[in-house]
């Protein structure tokens, strides 16, 4: 799996990844608060600026931004239809901010940064008795690494369909893909467990 | 939570992953192709019920929020969170726990079949359609000053889809329920 992590160091990539997430945040708050279009389309420029930081040319970040500016610019589009195209021009201007200094923070974070950002914040949450911070980041790698094999289970079982002559459906592709994939849980606790890397009670 | 309940959710992440990695299965009689990834979600409450379920929709959502491009089409990252269908994303999560819940009350492994279908359809249909849309709506209206008249109108169009999602996730919960036992029981 690629990550949208870009490797670089500028002086966005080199900022905490707590404080980038705060700032996040805050901004986030700051946007949702303003109504008016002109300062909301100077926060989306400042947006373009943050963006073109990561230096990465036209090409590449059309690639990695379309299928969202889709999103947004059809959400606009339907407000113009229902509101005023005052409304649609700060909900465009508003997404367009936000979307780019999150994509900014994304591009200058790396999954093991966020991972102990993560770690840090589910502290609090052990006091719950439900899960501790550790478990997150053991289940963040088994969902990485156990990814492929699923991948790879149904193609399998799509070809299975194919060399039977069957149409792939939702339903018979789904249970075997689930019973196989389920069915390892146990040898891969008992693993796991026999390691030790989980300590508890 | 055992290791084996910390195990078991995060395969089923991994599931709910692929299954929006996956080219868009076509059904005969809806013109539009279907995304399975929020038929994951359901999939997730009915078969592992609320906690593991739950664990397991959060699990996806953090790997979306750490820049991974793990939502169909290969979206990912912070910037997911801020569009203005978040609500929906986000009511992932309440809709695995609530279907989960909904099954783990509904549906006993005593049951006939045809009961034990409906019950899931229904968990399926309270999480998946109802409190996902609920948030996903909610978000839209207020959180993008769409309005709520237009929130929901535009929601409409997406419900039947859902709404036979929540009957695939029925069949499929009760198929895996004979075949491979999960779901915690209730009394």
């Amino acid at each position: 799996m690629k990550s949208l992590h870009v490797e670089g160091d500028t002086f966005l990539h080199r900022l905490p990844a707590g404080l980038k997430l705060a700032g996040l945040a805050a901004v986030s708050l700051l946007l949702f608060l303003l109504h008016s279009p002109l300062l909301l389309a100077v926060a989306a420029v400042a947006g373009i600026g943050l963006y073109a930081m990561l230096g990465l040319g036209w090409r590449n970040s059309w690639q990695r931004l379309r299928v969202i500016l889709l999103t947004i610019v059809v959400v606009s589009a339907f407000t113009l239809v229902i509101n005023s195209p005052v409304d649609a021009a700060a909900v465009f201007f508003r997404l367009i901010a936000l979307f780019l200094f999150a994509a900014t923070i994304t591009a200058t974070t790396s999954t093991g940064d966020f991972i102990a950002v993560v770690t840090t914040a589910a502290k609090p949450l052990e006091k719950t008795g439900l899960i501790t911070a550790s478990d997150i980041g053991l289940a963040i790698g088994l969902v990485i690494r156990f990814l492929p094999e699923v991948l790879g289970r149904y193609q399998a079982i799509r070809d299975a369909h194919h060399a039977r002559g069957l149409k792939p459906k939702p339903l018979t592709l789904a249970v075997p893909l689930i019973i196989l994939t389920l069915r390892n849980a146990d040898e891969i606790a008992a693993a796991i467990d026999a390691r030790g890397i989980r300590s508890q009670k | 939570m055992s290791t084996r309940d910390l195990v078991l959710a995060a395969l089923f992440a991994a599931i709910i992953v692929a299954l929006g990695l996956v080219p868009p299965i076509m059904l005969g009689f809806i013109p539009v192709p279907i995304t399975a990834q929020s038929l994951g979600v359901m999939l997730a409450g009915v078969i592992l019920g609320a906690k593991r379920g739950g664990l397991a929709v959060l699990l996806v959502l953090v790997l979306v929020a750490i820049g991974l491009p793990v939502l169909s089409g290969g979206r990912g990252g912070l910037a997911t969170f801020f569009l203005p269908t978040a609500g929906y994303l986000v009511g992932w999560f309440f809709a695995a726990v609530v279907t989960g819940y909904c099954s783990e009350h509904f549906v006993d492994r005593s049951q006939n079949g045809i009961v034990q279908i409906a019950g899931f359809f229904l968990a399926a249909l309270l999480g998946g359609v109802v409190v996902d849309h609920l948030m996903g709506i909610a978000y839209l209206a207020f959180g993008t000053g769409t309005g709520l008249a237009t929130a929901f109108l535009g929601d409409l169009a997406f419900v039947p889809g859902d709404v036979l999602k929540a009957m695939i996730a029925a069949l499929a919960g009760r198929a895996v329920m004979v075949g491979y036992p999960l779901l915690p029981q209730r009394a």
